[in-house]
């Protein structure tokens, strides 16, 4: 479901971000993403999602090349993936429940569905009570949840997580996991994760791919021994 | 549609409430520019209809010598009908000079009558009107140097310089209003940049959940419509009620009572029509002078 052919991508002021980067991830799979900072990861994601364009080679999500799509396509396109980031980014004047339903307002939803579709996914992500709650009411891990709710609420096949667990403590980084691992279950969402936390990769493993200046030196379908090689 | 519709009018209503005294004085800003176009639509609506008069009463009269032979006549006619500016020329000869004379005096013209015939003292004359946008005073000069013509006269510099002041007073309020509507212009664009900032990571939001980029622009838009609309509503209550006022007071007639002014209805609401759309217009623009700025998405 997604493949990239020979992507590199130099950036305006000459920085190459990412080097023939050759990458197939199938449906339903769990992928996390390790490197050092600079290495080139954020740059992956961002060719992902539609926000910057390859200098070189072809991206391809559920069969679309995403950096040859028309401007005007691109957030048709985004109705494809869901996206966490580190800082979770949500809007502080609105409730959990609204911050929801606000990814899907905006994209033209009816209200009615709009409702049963919140109401499911902050059962899924287990915070049905706090639907009225403001995110300054929630902690840190309650407010990557509902972020984590939002970017799935549309039922996107790719799930990109940026370092979501960046801003959390270990025990807290656990629960974010175990989340995406039970949305890659029961919902079969594709999920990319990109992390530093070396703990996290080793006890839930999955298929793990290592960045290095901007070129993939590993991809281990069993994952979880890269600290052994220190290449973290 | 209409969902998202309702929701941009929300966006866009709390936009303006969210900043509300910067949208008050953009939109009063509109509201100077609109009360001078209204001032002067009102004026030109009216005026229009004066010049006109006037200029049917600025036809040159150019009396004939006393000596020019009869046949000789028409070969003078054609020579001021080429005059550049000249539209028409009408021959009277003395007998109809003497009738307008009798004419304008009414009952005591009658004594004028002995002078009929032979003995009449009167030149002959040519009635010439000039084309529109030509001087009076210029097309006169050079009429009065053709040989066979004793005088050219119009009816006095008074005339002329009023059309020339309306014309100046016309050309200076277009040029204030179109300063007033860049500045208001301006004024927008700023309050919807201040707004678009506000909202930067509601944006940044709607971006990465896939709303489309006339989605996202809508709400901005429509603010600046808004406040352009807010800005025309004083304007146009000026405009209805003062005519109104005005007309009434003068009883519809200008100055001598021989200038008729417009009926106030339908007048004044085609001059409001022109301010609500100024307003948009205006607002609109505004709006989306900020909108391609800071919502171009590029990547
Ligand atoms: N928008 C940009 N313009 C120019 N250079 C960039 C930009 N974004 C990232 N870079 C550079 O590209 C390289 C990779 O950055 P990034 O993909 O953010 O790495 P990571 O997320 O792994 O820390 C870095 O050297 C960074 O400075
Ligand atoms: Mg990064």
């Amino acid at each position: 479901m997604l493949v990239l052919e020979n992507v590199g991508k130099t950036y305006k002021n000459g920085v190459k971000a990412l080097h023939d980067i050759n990458l197939n991830i199938e449906q339903s799979e769990f992928v996390y993403i390790i490197g050092n900072t600079g290495s080139g990861k954020s740059t992956l994601i961002k060719l992902i999602d539609g926000e910057e364009v390859p200098t070189k080679g072809n991206v391809k999500v559920v069969g679309i090349n995403v950096g040859k799509l028309k401007h005007s396509k691109v957030p048709l396109y985004r109705r494809n993936i869901g996206v966490v980031f580190q800082d979770f980014r949500l809007l502080e004047h609105k409730t959990v429940f609204e911050n929801v339903a606000f990814a899907l307002e905006v994209i033209n939803m009816k209200k009615l569905d709009i409702r049963r579709r919140v109401r499911e996914v902050l059962e899924l992500v287990d915070l049905a009570d706090k639907a009225n709650s403001f995110p300054h009411e929630l902690s840190g891990g309650q407010q990557q949840r509902v972020a984590i709710a939002r970017a799935i609420a549309n039922r996107p096949k790719l799930l990109i997580a940026d370092e979501p667990t960046g801003n959390l403590d270990p025990m807290t980084s656990k629960t974010i996991i175990d989340l995406l691992e039970k949305i890659n279950q029961e919902e079969k969402t594709t999920i990319l994760m990109v992390t530093h936390d070396v703990a996290l990769v080793d006890s839930n493993r999955h298929r793990t791919i290592v960045l290095q200046n901007g070129y993939i030196v590993a991809d281990a379908q069993d994952g979880g021994y890269f600290r052994d090689q220190s290449i973290m | 549609m209409i969902r998202a519709l309702c929701r941009h009018f929300r966006e866009a209503f709390q936009g303006i409430f969210r900043h509300f005294a910067m949208s008050l004085s953009s939109a009063s800003a509109v509201t100077f520019a609109l009360i001078l176009v209204s001032g002067m639509m009102l004026i030109i609506g009216n005026i229009s209809q004066i010049t006109m008069d006037l200029q049917e009463s600025v036809n040159i009269f150019v009396r004939i010598d006393q000596d020019v032979e009869e046949d000789r006549v028409a070969i003078l006619q054609m020579a001021i009908e080429h005059i550049e500016g000249v539209n028409t020329v009408t021959y009277s000869d003395k007998d109809e000079e003497l009738n307008k004379l009798i004419e304008e005096f009414g009952e005591d013209g009658k004594m004028f009558e002995i002078y009929r015939g032979e003995n009449n003292p009167l030149s002959r004359a040519f009635v010439v009107e000039i084309k529109q946008n030509y001087k009076i005073s210029d097309v006169s000069a050079q009429i009065s140097k053709i040989p066979g013509v004793s005088e050219a006269v119009f009816g006095g510099t008074n005339t002329e310089m009023f059309i020339e002041m309306l014309t100046v007073i016309r050309t200076g309020g277009v040029v204030v209003v179109l300063v007033l509507a860049v500045l208001a212009m301006f004024l927008i664009s700023n309050t919807i940049k201040i707004t678009i900032a506000a909202r930067q990571k509601e944006i940044s939001i709607m971006r990465h959940v896939g709303a489309t980029n006339s989605y996202i622009r809508m709400p901005f838009v429509l603010e600046g419509i808004f406040i352009g609309l807010m800005g025309s509503v004083i304007p146009i209550l000026i405009t209805i009620m003062g005519y109104d006022y005005f007309y009434y007071t003068m009883g519809g007639k200008l100055i001598t009572g021989l200038l008729s002014l417009q009926p106030t209805i339908p007048f004044v609401f085609y001059v409001s029509g022109v301010l609500a759309a100024m307003g948009v217009f205006v607002g609109f623009v505004g709006s989306i002078i900020s909108v391609n700025k800071k919502l171009r998405w590029k990547r």
